[in-house]
């Protein structure tokens, strides 16, 4: 019989098992964090459909598209919606990991550090043939950089997109010009992100050939030990490493 | 004797070239109705299409004269009379205020008028955008001078830098472009009709310079403009919507510093921090950030489909 066993890892002190008793399975996301990408990839989605016919009006999948959503008005109810859905989802987000979070914000391994300075270059050195592949801990450094591309992103966006649901209160405080340049940022920035999203995120966790189709840990929130080995040897050392101490207290 | 041949006599051809003659004579009767048909086919054919023509109004009723002509002399008496023929353009008020008064008066106040006083025929007048024998209610569809057709009829000569720059008032040719890059125009172009048009800021007969403090899109009267019922309820009269560009376009916008403003207009200042005109710098700056990013990463992405091909053992 398998059964799946689940590690807390942003709180290894936790952690209690035994490794006899089937595949070891590591708790990458907790499912708080799922139900977050589940709703950010549903609200994004809707986003960047009603959204992209807009930046682009005269090309010919505009009109197509509209007319897919149900109309432009449709379109715009549907692009509001899920811009307010986003907001909520950002603000949530915050609010979560700053005040209701416990673990101490120094202690995050979300931070950007001189180690991953270091691994993107040896990962292109890697590419290129010249360096092993370099070890990477909880995050690697492509996580974080989408991580927080993804934190800007969502800054930019939803504050340029709540002046131009809102423009007359927003003229309230600044002037006309400054909602033109919401507007300059919101398009552009959103293109960025669908690129992004579309070309480096779905690379990582799609059709790159250890995960394709897919990394299943967007649903499960699960690692296999194989995976963890592989993608955060680090993380995956000094969850051992503990491991094995706890048994020695244990067993002392 | 063949049926077919009996048609080949003399006879026969006549007879039957004299009923087709009837034929054709009440078929265009048909469409004799109105009696300038005859010599104004193409103007009687767009005049079925306007209004007036299904309220039962005939060409004299504009034009003049009288339509009692009997069929054998056609013009006589229509060019008797009070007849006007076509009229010259500063005339054309004249013909249409018989009727409506108030759109008349209305139009008086506009630039268009005081251009064409000042002896500009060539500025808008009633058939300008109303058509001039095709004039069509203001609900229909094809009427250009109905809501979602009147971008596309103010262009006619406001998108035209030909008839602009000839007047010496000077008046840029690029308001079609720039509301082209409006939301509101976005909209429009996909079929939701809900939002503004040329007339819905400018008015349609009460047009006037946007520097005559009387015209609804005078800086001071803005806020008021687009705070109309059924637009954006609920603006407020210190609104800083004169503090931009409502015509706005990227091509507006370059990257020249300038130090010295006091050339710049209000609306065109308010893009200004310091040298910089933040629309250029913020786009450029999301241009070189889309780049280096997505190239970067793209580039990675395909180093990584590479590397693949020359390292089998990756861990």
């Amino acid at each position: 019989m398998k059964k799946a066993l689940a590690v807390e890892l942003s709180d290894s002190t936790k952690f209690s098992g035994d490794r006899n008793m089937g595949e070891v399975f590591f708790k990458r996301f907790t499912f708080n964090q799922l139900v977050q990408h589940w709703v950010m990839i549903g609200s994004f989605m809707a986003l960047v459909v009603t959204g992209m016919p807009v930046k682009f009006p005269d090309t010919w999948w505009s009109p197509v598209i509209i007319g897919l959503v149900g109309g432009f008005e449709m379109r715009t109810q549907i692009h509001h919606a899920a811009g307010i859905t986003m907001v909520v989802l950002g603000v949530y987000h915050i609010v979560y990991h700053l005040f209701v979070d416990k673990e101490p914000l120094s202690e995050r391994k979300v931070w950007p550090t001189i180690k991953d300075a270091k691994d993107f270059w040896q990962t292109i050195f890697f590419y290129l043939g010249k360096a092993e592949h370099p070890k990477f801990g909880r995050y690697s450094w492509k996580e974080k950089f989408d991580y927080w591309g993804a934190f800007w992103g969502m800054v930019m966006l939803c504050v340029t997109g709540l002046i131009m649901l809102f423009p007359f209160v927003a003229m309230n405080f600044i002037p006309y010009a400054y909602v033109h340049l919401a507007t300059i940022i919101h398009t552009d920035e959103a293109l960025l992100a669908t690129l992004f999203i579309f070309i480096v995120h779905w690379w990582n966790v799609h059709y790159s050939p250890e995960v394709f189709p897919m990394s299943k840990a967007w649903i499960t929130g699960n690692l296999s030990e194989e995976q963890m080995k592989h993608e955060h040897p680090l993380e995956y050392e000094e969850i051992m490493r503990q491991m094995a101490e706890k048994n020695e207290v244990a067993n002392s | 004797m063949s049926f077919m041949s009996s048609l080949r006599t003399k006879k026969n051809y006549a007879l039957i070239t004299i009923t087709a003659l009837f034929l054709l004579i009440t078929v265009a009767s048909a469409q004799q109705d109105v009696s300038c048909y005859h010599c104004h086919t193409n103007v009687v054919e767009e005049f079925r299409n306007n209004i007036h023509y299904t309220m039962g109004f005939t060409c004299a009723n504009c034009h003049g004269g009288s339509e009692e002509s009997n069929t054998s002399v056609v013009s006589s008496n229509v060019m008797s009379g009070d007849f006007i023929g076509k009229p010259t353009r500063d005339k054309i008020t004249n013909i249409c205020s018989k009727c409506h008064a108030q759109e008349t008066n209305d139009y008086k106040q506009s630039i268009h008028w005081d251009a064409i006083t000042k002896g500009h025929p060539e500025a808008a007048t009633c058939t300008d955008c109303h058509g001039i024998h095709e004039i069509r209610a203001i609900s229909d569809n094809k009427s250009s001078s109905n809501h979602q057709n009147s971008p596309a009829t103010c262009a006619k000569c406001h998108a035209n830098s030909e008839i602009m720059s000839a007047w010496y008032y000077g008046i840029k040719a690029d308001r079609m472009d720039t509301y082209k890059e409006s939301f509101h125009w976005k909209a429009l172009k996909n079929g939701y009709k809900v939002v503004a048009t040329c007339a819905d800021c400018h008015e349609n007969h009460i047009t006037k310079s946007h520097t005559d403090p009387a015209s609804t899109t005078y800086p001071d009267n803005l806020p008021r403009t687009c705070g109309k019922e059924g637009c954006h309820p609920g603006v407020k009269f210190d609104a800083a919507i004169a503090a931009g560009l409502v015509h706005d376009k990227e091509s507006l916008h370059t990257g020249d510093l300038v130090f010295n403003k006091s050339g710049l207009t209000p609306q065109m200042k308010a893009y200004y921090f310091g040298p910089f005109d933040l629309a250029y710098w913020i786009a450029t700056f999301f241009k070189i950030l889309t780049a280096g990013v997505i190239g970067a990463f793209t580039g990675m992405v395909i180093l990584d489909c590479l590397s693949r091909f020359k390292l089998q053992k990756r861990w």
